[in-house]
């Protein structure tokens, strides 16, 4: 081998490409990965002693779009937002990412706004865009709204990819989207559907799932301002999708996934014990699963709280439930919402509008009641379909906001966003 | 439009490479470039040609890009085509690259070679110690590849903060990947079996 080459211009260019890669890694020290920023829940003396609380209303007034895979957090004021799509069905060019906001002394939610529309999100990423999909929406700890949607330029779900905007003014005005880029194969096939949790260095960290040939889950680090700075796989393979994520301390944290194979139609969980970076292999446990996605949150007595289907077939009824942190011992608490048949069998429309109609009174809340004769006269293909009406109620969404009350927030036969909120005192009850 | 700086270039090397060159003289062939850049940014719809592509195609890796700048200027008469032993060392580079990537990444393992772009100090030594070894190899196409990409993954040239968006893209690895397995197969097919050896031999001489 000839040593030549070290020689004249060619001497000059190797130590300049020498260079390049000692500067580069000297520009990139290892990360360190912070710990979970367990939120301080502060329930006032007049709260504490409160008597027990549970309320339901809708918080989307829309008619006749197909809503879905809703999302909520609490603001500093006390109040809520919540965003999810509409459109005219899933995975149409006219889904658009809405929202509303919770007025906390009213109770009630306001009118819809549109966030992020496929037009818009065009123009901002500069690439050609299909639809839009999930949104989730979380406040940081610097008092950031950060808004994460789903978009698919080609293709179905599998070729996702997700933007991130975010507002520094609570959700009055909003920063242009972005995409995110978080795998190698033409930044394609991740999606967010779950609750971001903190990190205690600003960190965000968004459990997000795969499509493309595989159904598998990971969790991304995000930096404050916005850009992917790490990620860890949680499953492999081809049946597991959503991972909620619920921190139990600074180190330790339970993912719970929702199960999309063929065999056991079980949750799927896995455990982390260093921050996120490592993952235990997901294991099924004993809450059923019809290849739907669920939402935890951690409660007061170190326990956790589970909204799910717990069915093996349909999303009929979805259901509360209490569980200790090793996942061991399950309660039911209550039955959100469920079909009248035990089965989830379709009904008739003549009986179907009768039930729904009292379903709706009994969860729209005062503000929304008024809609109720226009939405029986309009009852469509979202619920009734050629075999008859089916009643869904599924894609809940958890949070636990700084007050101690619960907000539940999840899709009502597609036709409406539902809203629960109750209290540890409404919880004890139950138990 | 600077924001997608790498599209537009994409867009008008891919043309120029791969659309025919009509035996054009070298100032011809610079002119047809310009003219394909210049078309990358007609606008469809609000978007340009550049952007629908880059919805397609994401923004490719750098060393894509250089291969492309480099294929271009052979097209131009302006360097030699890469002889095939640099050729074949590259793309041995390069595949062992993507295997290590791809198939792990799409979700076959609890290992993700991804999360080292991240946290890149073990991948930047590793392909350090690659592009030295090209180096000794004197295949240049390769150091420049390689040393490009790294280059501007230090100046965050790209939207991505991960280092394996700089030195690979699907396109990049599947060519790499394809063109080894072709030369394997003519590799194989032009070795003389024992056979064809046999038979060779018996073959009555025309003296």
């Amino acid at each position: 081998m000839s040593f030549g080459i070290f020689n004249g211009w060619r001497t000059s260019l190797s130590a300049g490409f020498a260079a390049i890669f000692i500067v580069t890694w000297w520009l990139h020290p290892e990360r360190a990965v912070s710990g979970f920023a367990i939120a301080a829940t502060s329930i006032s003396p007049s709260r504490a002693s409160e008597g027990p609380l549970y309320s339901t209303r809708f918080a989307s007034s829309d008619l006749d779009e197909f809503v879905h895979a809703s999302s909520v957090t609490s603001l500093p004021d006390g109040g809520l937002m919540a965003v999810w799509f509409a459109g005219s069905r899933e995975g149409a060019a006219d889904v658009q990412v809405r929202g509303a906001r919770y007025d906390a002394i009213a109770a009630e939610w306001g009118e819809e706004l549109v966030l992020a529309t496929r037009e818009s999100t065009q123009k901002a990423t500069q690439k050609h865009i299909r639809k839009l999909g999930n949104p989730v929406i979380a406040l940081a700890p610097d008092n950031r709204l950060w808004l994460f949607y789903v978009s698919v330029s080609v293709g179905g779900w599998a070729g996702s990819a997700i933007n991130a905007m975010y507002s520094d003014d609570l959700g009055d005005t909003w920063s242009t989207p972005r995409q995110l880029i978080t795998t190698p194969f033409l930044n394609i096939s991740t999606l967010v559907r779950n609750a971001p949790v903190f990190h205690q260095d600003g960190t965000i960290g968004l459990p997000v799932y795969h499509e493309f040939l595989g159904k598998f889950a990971e969790y991304l680090y995000i930096s404050p301002d916005g850009e992917v700075i790490g990620k860890s796989r949680i499953s492999k393979g081809k049946n597991s999708l959503q991972p909620t994520v619920v921190p139990i301390d600074e180190q330790n944290a339970v993912a719970m996934l929702r199960y999309a194979g063929d065999s056991h139609h079980r949750v799927l969980a896995s455990r982390t014990a260093d921050a996120g970076r490592t993952w235990s292999k997901p294991y099924p446990i004993d809450p059923a699963n019809p290849n739907s996605s669920l939402a935890a949150v951690a409660t007061s007595n170190h326990g956790l709280l589970v909204a799910l289907n717990d069915l093996e077939d349909g999303r009929f009824r979805l259901r509360l439930m209490e569980t200790n942190s090793s996942l061991e011992l399950w309660k039911p608490v209550i039955n959100l919402d469920e079909s009248p048949d035990p089965e989830g069998n379709p009904f008739s429309p003549q009986a179907y509008r009768e039930i729904i109609g009292d379903k709706f009174r009994l969860s729209s809340g005062p503000r929304r009641l008024s809609l109720v004769d226009e939405f029986l006269t309009n009852l469509d293909q979202r619920v009734c379909k050629n075999h008859g009406c089916d009643f869904e109620y599924e894609y809940p969404y958890f949070i636990r906001s700084a007050n101690g009350l619960y907000h539940l927030v999840y899709s009502w036969n597609n036709t409406f966003i539902k809203h629960v909120s109750f209290n540890d005192a409404w919880l004890m009850e139950q138990l | 439009m600077l924001g997608l700086w790498q599209a537009h270039l994409t867009f008008a090397l891919l043309a120029f490479v791969v659309l025919p060159g009509f035996g054009f003289g070298r100032l011809a062939q610079g002119l047809r470039l310009l003219l394909l850049l210049a078309v990358s940014f007609v606008s469809v719809d609000g978007l340009s040609l550049a952007a629908y592509m880059r919805s397609f195609t994401d923004d490719v890796a750098i060393t894509t890009l250089v291969a492309l700048a480099f294929f271009a200027a052979v097209r131009m008469g302006l360097l030699d085509a890469p002889k095939r032993n640099v050729r074949v060392q590259l793309l041995i580079v390069m595949a062992a690259l993507a295997l290590f990537l791809y198939p792990a990444t799409m979700g076959l393992s609890y290992l993700d070679p991804y999360q080292l772009g991240y946290d890149p100090r073990p991948l930047i030594v590793t392909v350090g110690v690659l592009a030295f070894g090209l180096l000794l190899l004197k295949n240049w196409l390769g150091v420049s590849m390689l040393g490009l990409a790294t280059l501007a993954f230090s100046l965050g040239l790209k939207p991505s903060p991960n280092y394996w968006d700089y030195l690979l893209d699907p396109f990049i690895a599947l060519f790499s990947c394809g063109a080894l397995i072709g030369y394997a197969f003519r590799v194989v097919a032009r070795r003389p079996t024992k056979a064809s050896q046999e038979q060779e031999l018996n073959q009555p001489t025309s003296l």
